[in-house]
């Protein structure tokens, strides 16, 4: 039996919303089941609104659903915005004196208070989820247990009980017979969320600096650096300003530490001059930069793809940089991985790309699917280092490649000189205009030599019919779930995912374009920048875009009925 | 003087500028380190001050305008074993780099900063810095610089900061003493270092702080830090001259549990640490 189920747990911020996702999705991973979560908050510490969207399925789930099977609001003010997106035959649970279906009341309040507190609404709502989805109290006691001890814990055990006792005088059968999950052997998994993977990545591939300014929603893979660089003896510090961040890490990185900064549209463009400067320098480094909807300050706690045109040309001058696009927790370990690798191997600046979506999306994902590569250096050391004339070395050496030996302060018998000029091949500023042309030709054919190590894009479905959608980053797995969609329409869809959007994949681009009648481009932002880019690189133009620019994340079901009123229903 | 950290690379400086006199202070300072020429790096970041590194022959990190104090602590929390030093000009560290001083003096990282301060922006050509006199004709102050001049001891010392001290660019024996003494204080170091400029500062000559810096006697008690305020707000009528406070702190690097030890380029990645961080993530099987 396919089991797809919504749920959506809502209140103000404070209210306890996350312990009661997190709750759940441990709850279900517990029960063999698969689960994604999405993060819908406000830029405030109590009050507002806050949700999360859990969707249950019997398969790995890799995207949200607007309409929602089962609704906790803790806050039943917040009824009005959440209640319209119940199905008919699902349940909403507040409470409130009387209720009409698909709403119930649940006097969450008054067990909340029995149970010892009133703060354990929260948890009340999710016992009764718990019971409605024929999930055992054990395994909600042991996850309990993992956050809980003492007289805390028994009061969330308790609470959780009255909640599912509740739930089994007051909810009607047909609602058990319709969401229970049937037993099934639960597999390990591992819980990740897109900020977490891609911190992990970027410990994994031998990340020992990390610098940043706190910005939603970059935040959250500072938090996992600092708490879980140590083990494997990360530096982190907190800077004053994202450019002190940047910088700060570059110079880390100019003595051999890969080095990593994190953060959202507007630190990022702080940081755009310490970028160029990188770009000069030759400094490997590793730029997350997490959108949320701009300009300016924007949507501080909201998604959107905006900022990729100025990722790709973010920094004065002329400049080789790798751009990469995760779609997935999965390919957020990898790519940062890859990022960390790459930025020394080049010696240039690597920007991963992701936003509010994917840094707070969680899921559960096989363990073998989070592949750890080896870390191989490039930077030369000891007895490798050039010799030539007495402790000289050419930092800047002229190559076939353009990539010069990349030696580090500290090392016996060298200096290596750095500068933010123009520069000779030692380091040392000039203003010689041979010299100049020499060094940007260097630059540049490090560009040439970076793009033929392209991630390459990811393509589903046939090989050719009538529609192609093409993405980059976090709509990986939306536009995926459109195309299947579509495709039980009777329609021939295929999907194309950008993992890397510089150096741009031109060649597969244009060719897979040439195979289908319409190409539109699934982007979350309002002008096309992707559509913009495929049409500058590519010298062909799309057809359209499919937009989003509410803040939000698609979901398939909307972007596919996009899809169909586009092309005339 | 040393030859030991002569470089082939000529100076851009007017005849007569007081980068001359900072330039052969650093060198003596870093030859009585006895630092081997790769354990020293020079950070500095744009204007004729910043400009000095290139003359020296040691580690370089010649970065922007304004920031290099955060590079250099970078540089410094990524590797304990270098001898970090800051040098570059008043509007470099005052004007654009205000924050970075600010904060590196709290986060007390294991570096010296010298500040060549001729109170004036000489490479764009003679406009205010932010020690400008008030008053003081600049190329863009058409009514002369109507902000307070930016007071670095002061500001330094109301930090907390553990070496504050002044010297002055003619007289480099002594200057290259405050240096050394600022490269061995452990912790962030401020020497703040006068400096005329001859083509850009028609006020404040040799002659001008001729008149007025008196150096401080032996007796001065470099712990009393009211004392040093006093001290650092005088200008006018006597610049005082050498250490004006010392108090050891723990710094940066011995508070942060993860900068002592290796550098961190010689770090490894074990596979198992990564593995170790994916388990504490997992569910159990069934």
């Amino acid at each position: 039996m396919r089991i797809d189920t919504s749920i959506r747990v809502t209140g103000a911020a404070g209210q306890g919303v996350h312990t009661v996702g997190n709750l759940i999705m441990r709850m279900v991973v517990g029960a063999g089941y698969h689960f994604h979560v999405t993060q819908d908050y406000m830029s405030r510490i109590r009050g507002g609104r806050t949700a999360q969207g859990i969707r249950i399925g019997s398969d790995p789930v890799r995207a949200g659903r607007e309409e929602t099977e089962i609704l906790l609001a803790i806050n039943p003010d917040l009824l009005p915005h959440f209640l319209p997106a119940v199905a008919r035959d699902g349940f909403a649970l507040a409470d409130v004196p009387s209720a009409d279906p698909p709403l119930v009341a649940a006097p969450l309040g008054e067990m909340a208070a029995r149970a010892g507190s009133p703060i354990l609404a929260n948890v009340v709502g999710a016992g009764a989820i718990a019971f409605a989805l024929g999930i055992p109290l054990e395994t909600a006691d042991s996850i309990l247990a993992a956050d809980f001890q003492g007289d805390y814990f028994d009061k969330n055990r308790t609470a959780l009980r009255l909640g599912a006792e509740w739930a089994r005088d007051h909810l009607p059968e047909r609602i058990r017979e319709r969401f229970r999950l049937p037993p099934r052997v639960p597999a390990t998994r591992i819980i990740l969320s897109g900020n977490e993977a891609l911190a992990l990545g970027a410990i994994a591939g031998g990340c020992k600096f990390a610098a940043g300014y706190p910005m939603t929603p970059g935040t959250g893979i500072l938090s996992v650096l600092a708490r879980e660089g140590p083990s494997v003896g990360l530096v982190f510090e907190q800077a004053e300003d994202e450019i002190a961040a940047l910088t700060m890490a570059l110079g880390a990185a100019y003595t051999g530490a890969r080095s990593l900064v994190a953060t959202s549209g507007g630190g990022f463009a702080l940081m755009v001059e310490a970028l160029s400067l990188a770009g000069m320098m030759e400094i490997p480094v590793v730029v997350v930069l997490a959108m949320r909807p701009g300009p300016a300050t924007g949507m501080p706690t909201r998604t959107e793809q905006g900022d990729l045109e100025f990722a790709l040309s973010a920094g004065h001058g002329e400049f080789p940089r790798l751009v990469l696009s995760p779609g997935s927790p999965e390919e957020a370990f990898d790519l940062a991985q890859h990022a960390m690798d790459m930025a020394e191997a080049f010696q240039v600046p690597a920007i991963v790309l992701t936003d509010q979506y994917l840094a707070d999306t969680i899921v559960d994902i096989d363990p073998s699917s989070c592949a750890v590569r080896p870390v191989r250096r490039h930077i030369v050391r000891g007895g490798s280092v050039p010799g030539g004339e007495p402790g000289k070395v050419l930092r800047y050496a002229i190559t076939e490649s353009g990539i010069s030996p990349m030696t580090v302060p500290g090392e016996a018998g060298i200096t290596v000189v750095s500068d933010s000029d123009e520069h000779t091949e030692d380091g040392h500023l000039t203003e010689d205009h041979a010299t100049r042309i020499r060094m940007v030709e260097k630059r540049l054919r490090k560009g040439s030599m970076l793009a033929g190590r392209t991630v390459p894009p990811l393509v589903s479905g046939p090989p050719n019919g009538e529609l192609l959608l093409i993405g980059f980053g976090s709509t990986k797995e939306v536009i995926e779930e459109t195309r299947q969609i579509l495709a039980r329409d009777g329609r021939t869809v295929a999907t194309v995912h950008l993992r890397q959007v510089w150096p741009f994949p031109a060649d597969e681009i244009t060719e897979i374009v040439s195979r289908f009648g319409t190409v539109l481009t699934v982007e979350n932002n309002a002008g096309g920048q992707l559509a913009r880019l495929i049409r500058r690189e590519c010298g062909v133009t799309v057809d359209g875009t499919i937009p989003r620019y509410d803040g939000l994340p698609f979901t398939p079901a909307e972007a596919a009925d996009a899809v169909r009123t586009r092309r005339g229903g | 003087m040393t030859e030991k950290y002569d470089t082939d690379v000529e100076t851009a400086w007017c005849p007569g500028c007081g980068n001359f006199g900072i330039l052969n202070a650093v060198k003596k300072a870093l030859e009585a380190t006895g630092k081997e020429k790769h354990e020293i790096v020079l950070v500095s970041g744009i204007g004729q001050a910043a400009k000095l590194p290139h003359h020296v022959d040691v580690n370089v990190f010649n970065g922007l305008h304004g920031r290099a104090l955060p590079a250099a602590a970078g540089i410094k929390m990524a590797n304990a074993g270098l001898t970090v030093v800051v040098t570059s000009g008043d509007g470099d560290i005052y004007g654009e780099g205000g924050n970075h001083f600010l904060h590196n003096i709290r986060r007390n990282v294991d570096i010296a900063l010298f500040v060549h301060d001729n109170q004036v922006y000489g490479l764009t050509k003679g406009q205010a810095s932010p020690t400008s006199d008030a008053g003081w004709p600049g190329a863009l102050q058409r009514s002369g610089a109507l902000s307070a001049p930016f007071p670095p001891l002061a500001v330094a010392l109301a930090l907390g900061c553990g070496f504050v001290a002044r010297g002055y660019a003619a007289d480099v024996d002594f200057t290259a003493d405050l240096m050394l003494q600022a490269i061995r204080f452990p912790g962030f170091a401020l020497v703040d270092i006068l400096q005329p400029c001859v083509t850009f500062n028609r006020k404040n000559t040799y002659e001008w702080y001729g008149r007025r810096a008196v150096k401080l006697p032996p007796e001065h008690d470099v712990t009393d830090r009211r004392k040093a305020m006093d001290l650092a707000l005088k200008w006018e009528e006597t610049i005082p001259l050498g250490v004006l406070y010392r108090k050891e702190m723990p710094t940066f690097g011995q508070r942060h549990p993860q900068v002592s030890g290796p550098a961190l380029c010689d770090r490894e990645t074990p596979e198992e640490a990564i593995r170790a961080l994916l388990r504490k993530r997992m569910t159990a099987a069934g």
